[in-house]
């Protein structure tokens, strides 16, 4: 059996947070007392990771991701359940475990804003003891891979936020951790920059077979990297599995796309029809029986071109997380959607 | 690793880098600490200078006060004349300069800002980087209020009597200074990590550093039973000590007793830093990370 | 910073006629939104307080120490001297309240280049940027400023006639007018200098210096004191009306000072205006 590279079971994370109302009457109110409502953070999420993998993980602000990988990091003690990293205890904070990890968060920066990279990253080699030599062949080629050239000797205040954002990173690697958290690292970043983030991470990933965690929103970046993705929604595991058995288990429809020789028909008796204009129309039939309505469509008429496709992904995601409900279909791990448990106020 | 012929074989590039030795390593961020301080403040220079200047408006003050109770109490008072209470003030801004130091409005700034959470994932406790820090921009503060004390002098005539292990001593105690009033500084930067607002208790610290510890009055103006409170506690070892090492004319005795209560101090004040940090990690890592 | 170009004239604004209770209901105004703020954040009230206790604690201290030694300074009795610590105190809570905020704000704004806000606006700029940001919170000095100067006065024994409260209200107005001009021609300096954050921690530990009457100061210190930064006018002189030192000559030069810096401060904070070059800079 192999050792996961992350541990998690029936991991939990509970906060705790002052209500208060508007108005002046409240704001006097509150000078003497405070309220405070529990809001379940993380609701019992587990999984299990093996080294080298990269998995993505999905789902809208609030879900829980961050809080996660924070808990995964260090930064945050559960409040119950189990974690383990390369078999630490991440709330440790051991030194040899923090060796091995690095976090990218999307808009924080760990680097002297009045001084070039360069000088930032010397202050690490030190804070992390690094061999000169070891660390001076890491950091050439992160400033190879990322493409870094001279962005390293200006001040890092002078640098637009892109750059900023690679300059950030190389000062994550520079230790060659091999667990890399990723939360929401091309955040505010134009599409260039976001596209040059996903393949250095696709390359580092490759080179030194470090276990990458990455949440996002952003489905490119995920379709991108990742073939394995969690989706967390509401604290809780709603999907864990391969990206495209996702569509399947909760994408219930495909799109047929039918281009007539002549004529714009009247097509509403094979499915829904999403748009016909100008001989090509737009259907949308159920999974099981897309099959036979498109051998139907080409008996039936007189069809150029005849395509069947996934609706986009993120249509699915949509539909997931706006609570629409799955086909039961042969499922993954999965937990069916549910509605999420109330909150008691303290 | 070493190979059979004794040579330091070359690592595998893509597995984890050789670390060096623990001790050449904190050296190492010292040094470094102390470079970026300095490549930093240069930058600021104008801003600290007028810091600095500002800084003066104190010990001024107090000179001007005391010089005028001493003026009709007969030329001195509780020992000092106005020419040695003007060395005393003096030395004061050096001193006060030295003791500049990582506040716990610092440690405020540095949680909202989540710069904490970086320094957490990383294996190095963020009070030594901070004393390196710090430390880093002092010799160069030396440098810059060689001119202040200059025109200090001119303007108020200090009578100055030491000897040159007076200012041995001196330079040592203010290493001792800085260190005693970072790490005590460093322990109330702490409480933060429990509550947003630190000033109540930082200003409280402050009231009693300024009556006892030399920084408004040399120890000798105040009454017996304060000086005795005084003993007990660390303050008089970041100002009054290092400023009447120089310009007090104490006896060797006395100088080296000094410098042995800075040392205890110093161990009490890395005692206490380091178990408050232990709750304060509990505490952040249960709250917010 | 004015590239060559013409300096931009602030734009034209509508004529409104001028109404006298203008000010004043700006300042309710002002105040009202500044206190519901300020309650949110029930710290600061305990946090001043506590504040105002330590350094009036701390103040008593040194007067108790100064006066262990000596039986009165510069001819200043203990209570005396409590008064002008009361002073002190008081003006401080004002400054900190009514002054020291806009200055910071108006700074920020010249250095930003958001103070396109406010010339929009169609009051007179110099008063609403000298208006809109109240810490309403600092008004606890000012209580226990009064608290302060109330003991001192009440044990020397001699009694306030109405000349004297009048000669104090006239004093501590003008004193104040006169700390807000200093605050705003430093300010106005940022239409110059980009810097002058420092310049403001400056005044920090100068205006230390009124905690003592600025007799106590040697010559050259004593004048810059009174007409270089107006610390003698802010704290000795209202104190002086209380103690019974205060001349008539000391008052109207009070008053001529008061009225001369207002209007040079407002003709430099017009012509600094004029430097203002908006957001693009």
């Amino acid at each position: 059996m192999i050792d996961s590279a992350v541990f998690v079971d029936d991991l939990r994370k509970t906060f705790f947070v002052p209500v208060r109302e508007g108005g002046l009457g409240a704001a006097f109110k509150s000078l003497i007392n405070r309220e405070t409502k529990a809001v379940p953070a993380v609701d019992g999420i587990s999984f299990d990771i093996e080294p080298g993998e990269v998995v993505g993980f999905l789902g809208p602000n609030g879900a829980g991701k961050t809080t996660t990988l924070k808990m995964l990091s260090g930064l945050l003690f559960p409040t119950s359940g189990i974690v383990r990293v390369l078999g630490f205890e991440p709330s440790r904070r051991e030194s040899a475990y923090l060796r091995q990890i690095t976090m990218v968060m999307g808009n924080r920066q760990q680097l002297q804003w009045d001084l070039p990279a360069l000088d930032s990253y010397e202050l690490l080699r030190a804070i992390y003891r690094l061999h000169p030599e070891d660390f001076r062949r890491t950091r050439d080629e992160l400033i190879e891979l990322l493409e870094l050239g001279d962005l390293v000797r200006k001040p890092v205040r002078n640098l637009s936020l892109g750059e900023r954002m690679k300059v950030e990173t190389a000062a994550a690697l520079l230790h060659r951790p091999t667990v890399l958290f990723l939360d929401e690292p091309t955040i505010g970043l134009d599409l260039t920059m976001q596209k040059r983030i996903r393949s250095f991470v696709a390359e580092y990933n490759q080179r030194f077979g470090a276990t990458v965690l990455l949440t996002s929103h952003y489905m490119a970046d995920v379709q991108a990297l990742c073939k394995r993705v969690i989706v967390i929604h509401h604290g809780r595991l709603l999907f864990d599995g391969d990206l495209g058995a996702l569509a399947n288990r909760f994408n219930a429809t495909k799109t047929i796309g039918v281009t007539l020789k002549e004529g714009t028909p009247d097509l509403s008796k094979y499915g829904d029809v999403i748009s016909s204009e100008d001989g090509k129309v737009s259907l949308r039939v159920g999974n099981a029986v897309a099959p036979k309505v498109a051998a139907k469509l080409l008996q039936d008429l007189d069809v150029a071109d005849l395509t069947i496709e996934d609706p986009p992904i993120e249509d699915v995601i949509e539909s997931v997380f706006a609570g629409a409900s799955a086909t039961p279909a042969e499922s993954e791990v999965a937990e069916p959607l549910a509605e999420p448990a109330a909150a008691e106020p303290a | 690793m070493t190979t059979a012929a004794g040579v330091e074989a070359p690592s595998n590039p893509y597995g984890p880098p050789r670390l060096v030795h623990p001790l050449r390593g904190l050296l190492d961020v010292y040094l470094t600490e102390m470079r970026i301080a300095i490549a930093e403040q240069i930058q600021y220079r104008a801003s600290n200078y007028f810091y600095m200047l500002g800084m003066v408006a104190e010990p001024v003050i107090y000179l001007v006060v005391w010089s005028t109770v001493a003026t009709q109490q007969g030329g001195s008072v509780g020992g000092y004349t106005i020419g040695a209470l003007a060395a005393y003030y003096i030395v004061w801004t050096l001193v006060r300069n030295i003791n500049i130091v990582f506040t716990p409005y610092g440690w405020e700034w540095r949680i909202r800002e989540g710069q904490l959470s970086a320094q957490l994932l990383r294996p190095l406790f963020p009070i030594v980087e901070d004393l390196g820090f710090f430390l880093g921009w002092k010799p160069v503060v030396v440098l810059l209020w060689l001119p202040i004390a200059f025109f200090l002098a001119v303007v108020f005539h200090p009578t100055i009597t030491t000897s040159p292990l007076a200012i041995l001593v001196f330079a040592f105690s203010l290493l001792g200074a800085y260190l005693i009033r970072s790490l005590n500084q460093s322990s109330l930067g702490l409480i933060t990590f429990w509550t947003t607002r630190v000033g109540p208790v930082f200003q409280l610290y402050i009231a009693a550093e300024l009556l006892l510890s030399g920084r408004l009055v040399p120890m000798s103006l105040m009454p017996a039973w304060v000086q005795t409170v005084a003993d007990f506690l660390p303050f008089q070892y970041t100002f009054g000590f290092p400023i009447e090492a120089l310009v007090g004319n104490l006896t060797n005795e006395q100088l080296l007793n000094g410098l042995l209560m800075q040392v205890f101090w110093i161990a009490v004040g890395s005692v206490l830093v380091r178990v408050v940090w232990h709750f304060a990690i509990r505490r952040y890592s249960a709250v917010s990370g | 910073m004015t590239r060559g170009i013409e300096p931009i004239q602030p734009p034209a604004r509508p004529r409104v006629p001028i109404d006298p209770t203008r000010p004043l209901r700006l300042l309710g105004l002002f105040v009202r939104i500044g206190a519901l703020n300020e309650l949110q954040y029930r710290a600061n009230f305990w946090l001043q307080i506590l504040q105002s206790a330590i350094a009036v604690g701390t103040g008593l201290a040194v007067l108790g120490l100064v006066f262990s030694q000596t039986t009165a300074l510069n001819g200043w009795t203990g209570s005396e001297l409590l008064a002008v610590m009361g002073v002190h105190i008081l003006m401080g809570g004002f400054i900190g309240a009514f002054v020291t905020p806009n200055m910071g704000r108006l700074r920020d704004d010249i250095r930003q280049g958001t103070l396109d806000f406010v010339l929009t606006k169609p009051d007179d700029i110099q008063l609403l940027s000298s208006m809109r940001e109240i810490r309403i919170w600092q008004t606890v000095d000012v209580i226990v400023g009064g608290v302060v100067l109330a003991t001192g006065i009440s044990q020397l024994g001699r009694s306030i006639g109405l000349l004297d409260a009048l000669a104090f209200g006239v004093a501590i107005i003008a004193g104040f007018l006169m700390i807000y001009c200093f605050w705003l021609v430093l300010t106005t300096v940022a239409f110059w200098i980009v810097r002058v954050d420092e310049i403001h921690e400056l005044f920090e530990g100068v205006y230390q210096s009124g905690r003592w009457p600025v007799t106590i100061y040697p010559g050259w210190l004593r004048i810059s004191l009174t007409f270089l930064v107006p610390i003698a006018f802010a704290v000795t002189v209202p104190a002086q009306a209380l103690t019974g030192r205060l001349t008539l000559e000391t008052l109207l030069l009070a008053i001529a000072f008061g009225i001369v810096l207002l209007i040079v401060t407002r003709r430099f904070f017009r012509f600094g205006l004029t430097r203002y070059s908006g957001a693009s800079g």
